[in-house]
């Protein structure tokens, strides 16, 4: 029996340096973690200190109500020759001068930075709606399409890469699609085309016209639809790809056909992920800012969507006996343009010179944003979570 | 294994395949098959992995079309004298006489009910009694019905892997199909859950004619009346099951018989 060496360290390192560069690859990974968090949190921080203050109140309700149900104004200092100011709106601005007589020193006047942020929040609620609408009904036609129907080959291929390649059109692209396609030549009914009309197709009764939308909240939604639709048909195709093949195939042995298969073996199976998804993508269509420039967003509108100068309906009939005047005003909503959160924020930020005046504003409206987006997020997860539980296979 | 019927009572074939070349592209999986299957008997396709006798099995109720670039290139396949690859075939109607049982158990994530319904819906049954009548007779013929009728609103997924199969099974023959295919409907179950099955498949062959297929021979000899023995992609030997597995007429069953491809 041989004796065993005592200090003889059959596992011994070899001192090449691998232990180092172990220690140097793992601190370099993990500082660039570090690094991400830090300045996520930076930002939310930022925002939360600045914006929060603005939004919510220590007082009861808690909340500023008058941020959030008034439209943007603009923001009047009038300052006393003690060196005071008064902040006011352009109805108090004269009452106080008059008050301070002899007083009155000097008087600012800062833009949009006064009042509220109902206006912006109404238009991207109405932009949400109509640009979802639409890419959900487009965008899970297509996947469904693309998923069940088409033959694999060459062509699916060619439409998978154009789809990805939407995706990776910047969104200024699309903003100038908009305004050529839909502010300026979409189809509408008319009964006298206009003259830039690219050209009209005459009934009779009325006349088709290719002469556009107009900025308004249908022409920033389609818009805006194409932006987010590469996401809705990803993310949809991939739902219902994880369907198992097996209920597609039962459900053809039954003697089910195509339609009837998908119609009640997959679509049910896939409708959780198509909806999260879809929340997904109406985040994404509220933070856009360049697709709506052209198409729908004003930089400053005193009057909602629904604020129009039109008599008022006869008031001694009931709501149905006008219903189709009350269907064409709702509609109306949809073809005014307006303010919208993303372009509010980048007309407040490009205000030259910057003041402690417009600041308010600026992360009152980032503040509101952010708690808009990731509550929208967290339904997702909410929903996502609460389907998955209904359908698991 | 029930008797041969006596000449005069044979009722012709269900389901005939005649001379039947099948591919899958450019390669061939089944070379000129020629099987009858009888009335209301369990015939067995048995053979290696990669046989062809999956393929022969869903070429009978046409679940290949679903391969995009699979087809029968040469001879036919007639289930109740007719070929189902005739123009004037549809194919819904095809699929709802000849049932289909897969090799792994996949009901829908539904109520029981919903899933031995789903066949009688699909063909626009709306009727509450019909239906209603039709899952007490399905399950009771899938031997489900003592053990599940007072849940009959849970969800299948709850059931155990063999409860599942047979839920399956009763999900296919609640459209009442004349043909039953069965594609290793027990290759993915424990022994009871197995023999549970296999006696039931004795009770379906009264009311249906059906088809398996199974890799194992012990299966097909407890089974089937018929056998019917693949190899790459060409039928080697169709007999009464007795017969073949005591008696082999060709070589190379006897050979797979034994387990020794000589």
């Amino acid at each position: 029996m041989n004796p065993v060496p005592i200090n003889d360290n059959p596992f011994a390192g070899d001192n090449s340096g691998i232990q180092q560069r172990e220690t140097a690859a793992r601190w370099a990974l993990r500082i660039g973690s570090y690094i991400v968090v830090i300045i996520t949190l930076a930002i939310m921080l930022h925002i939360f200190v600045k914006g929060a203050p603005v939004v919510f109140r220590t007082q009861w309700p808690f909340v500023n109500t008058q941020f959030l149900t008034e439209l943007p104004a603009t923001l009047h200092v009038i300052e006393d020759q003690q060196g005071n100011h008064i902040e006011t709106d352009v109805n108090g601005a004269d009452a106080v001068k008059k008050k301070l007589g002899d007083n009155f020193r000097a008087e600012k006047t800062i833009s949009y930075s006064g009042g509220g942020i109902l206006g912006p929040i109404v238009g991207t609620a109405l932009l949400v709606v109509v640009s979802v609408g639409v890419a959900l009904f487009l965008g899970v036609a297509c996947a469904i399409y693309l998923s069940e129907y088409a033959r694999h080959g060459k062509f699916l291929e060619m439409v998978r890469l154009a789809i990805l390649n939407l995706a990776g059109v910047p969104s200024v692209v699309f903003g100038l699609f908009g305004l050529g396609a839909f502010v300026l030549t979409a189809p509408r009914f008319v009964d006298v085309p206009a003259e830039r009309s690219v050209f009209s197709i005459p009934f009779g009764f009325t006349t088709l016209s290719f002469e556009g939308w107009d900025t308004c909240v249908l022409s920033g939604g389609f818009t805006l639809a194409f932006v987010i639709l590469p996401v809705i048909i990803t993310a949809s195709e991939q739902c219902l790809q994880a369907v198992p093949q097996g209920f597609r195939e039962t459900s053809m042995a039954l003697g089910a056909t195509r339609w009837q298969t998908i119609r009640y073996s997959v679509l049910p199976f896939a409708t959780p992920g198509i909806l999260t998804s879809s929340i997904l993508g109406i985040a994404r269509a509220a933070g856009e800012t360049a697709p709506i420039m052209f198409t729908a967003a004003l930089a400053f509108k005193d009057k909602l969507p629904w604020q129009k100068d039109l008599p008022p309906l006869p008031a001694d009939a009931s709501i149905f006996a006008h219903w189709e005047q009350s269907v064409s005003r709702f509609l109306g909503i949809f073809t005014e343009s307006v303010q919208a959160l993303p372009y509010h924020i980048y007309t407040l930020a490009a205000k030259i010179p910057q003041n402690e005046y417009a600041e308010r504003a600026q992360y009152g409206s980032v503040f509101v944003f952010l708690v808009l987006v990731a509550s929208l997020a967290a339904s997702s997860v909410l929903l996502r979570k609460r389907l998955r539980a209904k359908y698991r296979w | 294994m029930s008797a041969e019927p006596t000449a005069k009572t044979t009722p012709p074939p269900v389901v005939q395949v005649r001379d039947m070349d099948f591919c899958y592209g450019d390669s061939k999986a089944l070379f000129d098959i020629n099987l009858k299957v009888k009335y209301h008997r369990v015939t067995a396709l048995i053979g290696p992995s990669g046989c062809g006798k999956s393929t022969l099995l869903r070429c009978i109720n046409r679940m290949n079309d679903r391969v995009p670039s699979a087809r029968v290139t040469k001879g036919e396949v007639l289930v109740k004298g007719k070929n189902i690859h005739d123009a004037d075939v549809d194919l819904t109607q095809l699929r709802k006489q000849v049932g289909m049982v897969f090799q792994k158990s996949n009901p829908f994530p539904k109520s029981i009910y919903e899933n031995v319904a789903y066949g009688l819906r699909i063909h626009g049954e709306k009727n509450k009694s019909v239906l209603d009548e039709a899952v007490e007779r399905s399950l009771t013929h899938a031997a489900l019905w003592e053990e599940l009728k007072d849940r009959l609103q849970a969800n299948a997924l709850a059931l155990s892997g063999g409860q599942q199969q047979r839920l399956c099974i009763a999900r296919a023959i609640a459209t009442v199909p004349d043909v039953l295919l069965m594609d290793e409907p027990c290759s993915a179950l424990d022994p009871i859950s197995t023999l549970k099955i296999e006696e039931l498949m004795h009770q379906l062959a009264h009311e249906f004619t059906v088809v398996i297929v199974t890799h194992n021979m012990q299966q097909a000899v407890r089974v089937s009346d018929y056998t019917a023995f693949l190899h790459l992609g060409k039928l080697v030997e169709f007999a009464p099951t007795e017969e073949l597995f005591t008696n082999p007429r060709e070589k190379l069953t006897e050979a797979y018989l034994r387990g020794t491809f000589s």
